[in-house]
């Protein structure tokens, strides 16, 4: 003490030398990088769950986390591109309509309750009731009824005929009932209860939540991971930066500008999964927006007129998928191998264009979102700058994210504007949207509707499969969107992970991962 | 005094009242929240029944009213997003806000008065003029991109700090620097320029004649009397520390109001966003009483009537 005192005088020096000694002393403490505990596996989403039940709402981030301590029927296994069965042991259609459920035996909820038929019975539900699980009501309009038939089993009675069961199945996570009735479904997110291979031990909101391994869990736990910590960071610089420190060992939706970084780092590596998301730029041929769109010509020649792999090169570093001139992915039932996109060809743009009665160009309004989408504005731009070489005078009308969805659904796109679709995995999915009769349809064909109509009730995969190609050809050939890309989502994923493999919709299941 | 803080109380009210009508007012101004509540193919029925459930299908005026008979019992309502109230997910972060700007505060006052007072003392000097350039690109560089080069320099790099969270000190360094890498430069130009003023004058001719010690003329004498325009700047700047929270927040995966408050506003969460902003307005009013409460004990020349 007597020492610093007789120091004072140069105290006016010191202080902002203290301050700095301050702080570099706190820079310099062995503070962080404690390497995660072996058997812990810690995952950084985008965001915080809103609840733990997967249920409450479709956001995937939510569901990944719920779905480590409560389980659904099947699950739509990626690794495979197969349902498989979860809490249901195996199902059979009695007829078209029906569909006979055996549930798994032997298996208890955390809380001791047992998953029997009356709980997947009120799980339904649930599932079907609007007031509490309204992000499902077009799902749950498939099933007209369900009913316990004994201990094991479940009649399920369709509304309609319907092709995707495993689908529908897959969503439809079971809760015990009697805690479910007992705290609701707000305090049934914050503190769930399910069969799962963990269960939840603390959920510290917008920081982390944290799980240890469920000791009776039914099946198979995954090797070798004893806790899961998920991490909501919604910075994905920063997530990136995370997963390369060593913080994280799975950084999902990392950035395609962090992809060198990642790629440069031998303690991880990069992974790129296809998604469900399509981008395309959807013509509007409803009376209501009139313009040069309606005419045929003019739409293939825009299609020509776009180069798709430049943007997809330079705006996405080539982390994009193309496509194959038509909306279903290359590995869904209804795709067409002998559809090839329209080319890079300006002559072709110009040729067509003047055929269609424009020789001096022509105008056209193209509404897109910045925000919405990863670099929507800039693939925007580009668009708009490729239809300008062809002779296209664009006007281009930015909306912000918020603003877009709500001209999207109110059908106020007008003649052409730029949209991702990310429908679950069946053809039905995407090409509902295209129905006349949809809410946000923006086409209006008759052969289209039936077509799609047929689709979505067929029930043979053949026939189906056919008819979906059908629909495809037509699609193309009509020309009603330019064919952009299908997205990929990046993944930064720690080399001591083993079998990490994450759907095309952003969903991933522990079940099968390992950490060494 | 106590008077005086009264009055002024008294005279927030109608602040308190407008704000949250105001704001109210504006997040009904950018549309329906249930285009971003549900999935894109949800149907006509759950959209109105969603409308129906969180009162969104009445009148504007009917929904004011019965927002504002809430309100007064202390009730914003229950968050679109999370089914909870959203008074209870805003004070669930307070905590981690308050720390966050009580160290980024710290931070400031500790580097930037230090700072200001340095390169008053050596006016056009190398060190002034240092300070003066540091400080010019401290306050030019947007804090989103200090924070992500922070992030990619001690935590990616050096290793010495974690990337984001919450949890321990070390933690809370990167966030509170960058919080405060807005605030250091102008309390250190309020500082110097103040500082520069009160050397000139003539007790400080006289301090120093007396033969005290110049580390005592300069830090206590002149430092206390150059005080209250500092205070003043840094109340003022609480404000700003408000809304630099809402970036530092995200890129520091902090979990406190200001990323509730981002989240809240992308999604449309009416309810919470008035939580929030009503909240804000709170800690406006409250540090500005503060700062005159404070003004007063520094300065016994100021009296409150």
């Amino acid at each position: 003490m007597a020492k610093i005192k007789g120091r004072t005088s140069n105290r006016t020096r010191s202080l902002p030398l203290a301050a700095g000694l301050l702080l570099s002393s706190m820079l310099g403490m062995p503070l962080l990088s404690k390497p995660a505990e072996s058997a812990t596996l810690t995952i950084a989403q985008s965001y915080d769950p809103q609840s733990l039940w997967p249920n409450f709402s479709t956001s995937q981030e939510q569901m990944n986390v719920g779905n480590a301590i409560i389980e659904s029927l099947l699950w739509v296994d990626p690794a495979i591109d197969k349902a498989v069965p979860i809490l249901a042991e195996r199902y059979e259609m009695v007829d078209p309509t029906t569909i006979k459920l055996f549930v798994r035996k032997g298996v208890k909820f955390t809380n001791g309750e047992p998953l029997d038929a009356n709980a997947v019975v009120q799980s339904i539900k649930i599932f079907m009731d609007k007031a509490i699980t309204p992000a499902y009501a077009r799902d749950a309009a498939k099933i007209g009824s369900v009913e316990r038939v004994d201990d094991n089993t479940v009649l399920i009675k369709l509304s309609q005929k319907y092709p995707a069961i495993d689908l529908l199945l897959s969503q439809i996570y079971i809760v015990p009932p009697k805690y479910w009735a007992e705290v609701g479904p707000e305090k049934f997110g914050r503190e769930p209860v399910g069969t799962g291979p963990y269960k939840l031990k603390e959920w510290v909101r917008d920081d982390r939540v944290v799980m240890e391994r469920n000791p009776g869990f039914w099946g198979k736990a995954p090797k070798g991971i004893d806790r899961i910590v998920w991490k909501p960071v919604p910075d994905d610089t920063a997530r990136a930066a995370g997963l390369v420190a060593g913080e994280y060992d799975v950084a999902a939706n990392v950035p395609v500008a962090s992809a060198p970084q990642i790629k440069s780092r031998s303690t991880v590596s990069l992974l790129s999964v296809p998604s469900y998301r399509i981008f395309k730029i959807d013509f509007s041929n409803l009376d209501k927006d009139p313009g040069p769109q309606h005419n045929k010509l003019v739409r293939q020649a825009f299609n020509y007129a776009v180069d798709k792999d430049a943007i997809r090169e330079s705006l996405f570093s080539g982390i994009a998928t193309p496509l194959r001139g038509q909306i279903l992915r290359s590995n869904q039932l209804g795709f067409d191998p002998a559809i090839k996109d329209y080319p890079f060809d300006q002559k072709k743009a110009k040729e067509l264009l003047k055929q269609a009665g424009y020789p001096d160009g022509l105008d056209i309004t193209f509404k897109f979102s910045s925000g919405r989408y990863a670099q929507d504005k800039e693939v925007a731009e580009a668009v708009a700058g490729m239809l300008g070489e062809v002779g296209v005078r664009v006007k281009m009308v930015t909306l912000e994210a918020g603003e877009f969805l709500t001209q999207l659904n109110n059908r106020d796109l007008g003649a052409m504007a730029l949209r991702g679709s990310a429908p679950q995995d069946d053809p039905d999915a995407m090409l509902s949207s295209y129905l006349s009769t949809w809410r946000y349809s923006y086409i209006n064909d008759k052969n289209l509707d039936e077509l799609i109509k047929a689709g979505s009730q067929e029930l043979d995969q053949k026939k189906r499969d056919d008819i979906y190609k059908a629909a495809m050809k037509l699609m193309h050939d009509e020309a009603y969107m330019i064919y952009l890309y299908q997205a990929n989502d990046l993944y930064g994923v720690s080399k001591r992970v083993r079998n990490f493999v994450p759907r095309g919709d952003q969903r991933f299941a522990v079940y099968d991962m390992s950490v060494e | 005094m106590l008077k005086y803080v009264i009055r002024r109380l008294i005279s927030t009210i109608p602040t308190l009242i407008a704000v949250p009508i105001i704001c109210f007012l504006l997040t009904r101004l950018s549309g329906d929240p249930t285009e971003l509540m549900l999935p894109m193919d949800a149907s006509d029925e759950a959209r109105t029944a969603f409308r129906a459930l969180h009162g969104l299908d009445k009148p504007i005026w009917e929904q004011l009213l019965l927002f504002c008979e809430n309100a007064f019992r202390g009730d914003f309502g229950m968050s679109l997003r999370f089914g909870e109230p959203a008074s209870t997910l805003v004070l669930e972060r307070l905590a981690a806000t308050t720390e966050l700007a009580v160290a980024s505060l710290g931070f400031a006052v500790l580097l930037g008065i230090p700072f200001g007072v340095i390169a008053a003392q050596r006016r056009n000097s190398l060190v002034d003029r240092a300070i003066r350039n540091a400080v010019a690109v401290s306050q030019a560089i947007p804090s989103f991109y200090l924070g992500i080069l922070m992030i990619m320099v001690f935590a990616v790099g050096l290793g010495w700090l974690p990337t984001g969270g919450r949890g321990e000190v070390s933690n809370l360094v990167l966030p509170a620097l960058t919080l405060a890498s807005g605030l250091v430069p102008l309390i250190a130009r309020v500082t110097r320029s103040c500082m520069l003023d009160e050397l000139r004058r003539d007790y400080v001719r006289t301090a120093r004649a007396k033969g005290l010690k110049e580390y005592i003329v300069v830090w206590k004498h002149s430092l206390r009397n150059a005080f209250i325009p500092v205070i003043t700047v840094i109340g003022l700047q609480i404000g700003a520390l408000m809304s630099g929270v809402v970036v530092t927040e995200t890129v520091f995966a902090w979990p406190g109001v200001g990323r509730l408050a981002i989240q809240a506003i992308y999604a449309r969460d009416f309810p919470v966003v008035q939580a929030v902003v009503f909240f804000f307005a709170i800690v406006f009013i409250v540090v500005n009483i503060l700062v005159d409460v404070v003004y007063a004990l520094m300065d016994p020349r100021v009296r409150y009537q």
